[in-house]
């Protein structure tokens, strides 16, 4: 081995550390929602015991207890800040992270495997808020999410207009013109189908974005690279080859954020998600009310009801608040037409142009 | 001039070639920016500065072909995206130099314009490839080629499939030391009796000389050119390539400031012959 690939090997070893370190910290954060008390000095020593029999020939027992004193010392002075848990689907760096990060500048994001963990989770109280991408300018409505909402009982108390800017990344020893193949979710492979074709790279359907970078840092196949997310280039320390490689121009993903409360200070954008009978006019008779009472509706998507699939369920997001008188009454007289109304919450609207 | 099927005058309407708006064929088109992108503040310096003057593009090099091996061979990809940001900050399209086939698709991935340099004139292989590269060519004339030759590597990269060659006269070796090359000022009316491609010229490369880059530009539009190729850097005595003939942002604005009225006037004359 050659100095200079020992150093590099190092260099990766130390980011692999503080990348196992997040991850660890992360768990201990959502440990806090299980227990009382921060210190548990008796769980303390166990963990110290264990790891002092692991009988390391280059780990002094008395540099592994001071190690670890070191590290649950600072995963118990995170434990009590105030640190709110945003979960989001996919891996660290995913677009719904991206999206956290804009909702919650200081909290503690939660990677999920599924939506539905996201969902769960803050109903059951292991996360205080959940992140969920609900439509994509380029590829329509998000139906898992939108079923989800459907069936939960949590509040929209947010919305994030997340545009979608694929990155090529690559490791650092990677040359650029060796790259062949490109792995990523097969839907920002098929956004960016112009760009790989132009380039002559194969694209390779991967679970998920941010999961194709993690892959890449870890495992440094030969003559690949991803496509994901800036922020998965700097949480993987990969390079980025190009930025803004899709092929539309303007690629935009709402977010919501979910709490098991309301917004409490009225916002100025409202969702509902309602049903009616399958009789004529039934649907012009809602959306009639809104036009009447002069309520901009910003989104109307359908979608089939689970239990009924000859029925739709539709979902509606307008301007204004619950709290509006305006809004109120029109709520009241679309409860009476509806066969079923859920009210999703009333807030901030997302005005950054992006 | 025989195998000219795609570059030859006979072609009766002359080529137009639109960069984001900018039209090389219609309007004096001015393309200036520094020999090689060093770094970013360097870049994005200059790029304001020949902007606020007047350039219609900015040239950069990302990928330099030097004369030796140990010289600064430029940024590659990370010079590419100092270039982007540029371009994002200033609205400049991009002209920047590609001299390896294997980078084609990836520097068009960047730039606005691929430019082929003199070395690389006759690199047919270089040719077919940004032939195919859906981006438009700069093809500099190579310093020993005759205008036949010249021609017949734009027709390689017209018969790929793509319309949109410039043509620029960079200068060409003689026995005169003085120069850098010489300025081959007649291959503009030259050419323009020979293909319907636009033709721009380069005072910089051609005379290596900061004193004569003003009057040959001037010159330039009085010999019916398309635009100017021209080396500008904020801080020329830094440079880390051509150092010695790197025009400061004042000096290229006094050009500017003469060059746009003597066009000006030359278009307004040429009208009154029409009428």
């Amino acid at each position: 081995m050659k100095l200079e690939e020992i150093r590099r090997k190092i260099g990766k070893i130390d980011r692999e550390l503080m990348v196992l370190l997040q991850e660890r910290m992360g768990l201990a954060l959502r440990s806090k929602k299980f227990k009382e008390a921060v210190s548990d000095p008796e769980r303390e020593e166990q963990l110290l015991a264990r790891a002092e029999h692991l009988n390391l020939d280059l780990i002094e027992r008395s540099f592994t207890r001071q190690l670890l004193k070191t590290i649950i010392e600072e995963s118990k002075r995170l434990q009590q800040e105030d640190r709110k848990l945003a979960a989001f689907q996919g891996e660290h760096g995913a677009y719904g992270e991206v999206a956290a990060r804009r909702f919650v500048p200081t909290g503690a994001y939660i990677p999920c495997m599924e939506f539905i963990d996201v969902f769960r989770g803050v109903e059951e109280g292991h996360f205080d808020l959940g992140v969920v991408p609900v439509e994509n300018s380029l590829e329509g409505a998000v139906t898992q999410v939108n079923d989800l909402l459907t069936t939960t009982h949590l509040k929209v108390i947010g919305e994030a207009k997340v545009p979608v800017t694929h990155c090529l990344l690559a490791t650092e020893e990677t040359d650029y013109r060796e790259i062949r193949q490109v792995y990523s979710h097969p839907q920002a492979l098929a956004q960016c189908r112009g760009f790989l074709m132009r380039n002559n790279l194969e694209p390779r359907p991967f679970y998920d974005t941010a999961g194709a970078a993690k892959m890449l840092a870890r495992e440094n196949p030969r003559a690949a690279a991803a496509i994901a997310s800036a922020l998965s280039a700097e949480l993987y320390d990969l390079e980025i080859i190009k930025e803004g490689i899709e092929d539309g121009a303007s690629n935009t993903t709402r977010f919501l954020l979910l709490s098991r409360e309301p917004y409490s200070q009225g916002g100025d954008k409202t969702s509902i998600i309602f049903a009616t009978a399958h009789e004529a006019g039934k649907l012009y008779g809602v959306l009639r009310l809104f036009a009447e009472a002069k309520i901009n509706l910003t989104r109307i998507a359908s979608m089939p009801l689970r239990s009924d699939p000859d029925n739709y369920s539709f979902f509606l997001d307008f301007e204004g608040s619950d709290r509006d008188e305006k809004v109120a009454e029109v709520l009241k007289q679309v409860e009476e037409l509806t066969i079923s109304l859920k009210y999703l919450g009333s807030y901030p609207a997302d005005t950054v142009e992006s | 001039m025989k195998n000219l099927k795609l570059a030859s005058r006979e072609i009766a309407q002359r080529t137009v070639v639109n960069v984001a708006g900018v039209e090389i064929g219609r309007d004096f088109v001015v393309i200036a920016g520094p020999c090689s992108v060093e770094s970013e503040e360097q870049t994005l310096e200059t790029a304001r500065a020949v902007k606020a003057a007047g350039a219609d593009m900015m040239r950069g090099g990302a990928f330099k072909p030097r004369t030796s091996p140990y010289s600064f061979q430029g940024l590659g990809i990370a010079g590419l995206k100092i270039l982007e940001k540029a371009k994002k900050e200033t609205g400049l399209p991009i002209v920047t130099e590609v001299i390896d086939p294997r980078d084609v698709t990836w520097v068009a991935e960047f730039a606005d314009v691929l430019q082929i340099g003199t070395r690389n004139m006759q690199n047919y292989s270089l040719l077919k490839e940004v032939g195919r590269a859906g981006r438009p060519v700069l093809l500099k004339r190579g310093m020993y080629s005759t205008l036949e030759e010249w021609l017949n590597c734009a027709e390689y990269i017209l018969s790929e499939g793509n319309p949109d060659v410039i043509l620029c006269e960079r200068g060409i070796r003689t026995f005169e030391k003085y120069t850098r090359n010489t300025l081959d000022l007649s291959a503009v009316p030259a050419m323009k009796e020979l293909t319907h491609l636009p033709v721009i010229i380069d005072p910089t490369h051609s005379t290596g000389r900061v004193s004569l880059i003003g009057p040959m530009s001037l010159a330039s539009v009085a010999a019916g050119a398309d635009g100017l190729l021209v080396e500008v850097h904020h801080n020329p005595e830094q440079a880390l390539c051509d150092a010695e003939q790197a025009l400061t942002p004042e000096q290229f604005k006094q050009i500017m400031n003469r060059l746009r009225p003597l066009k000006a006037f030359i278009d307004q004359q040429e009208k009154s012959e029409v009428i």
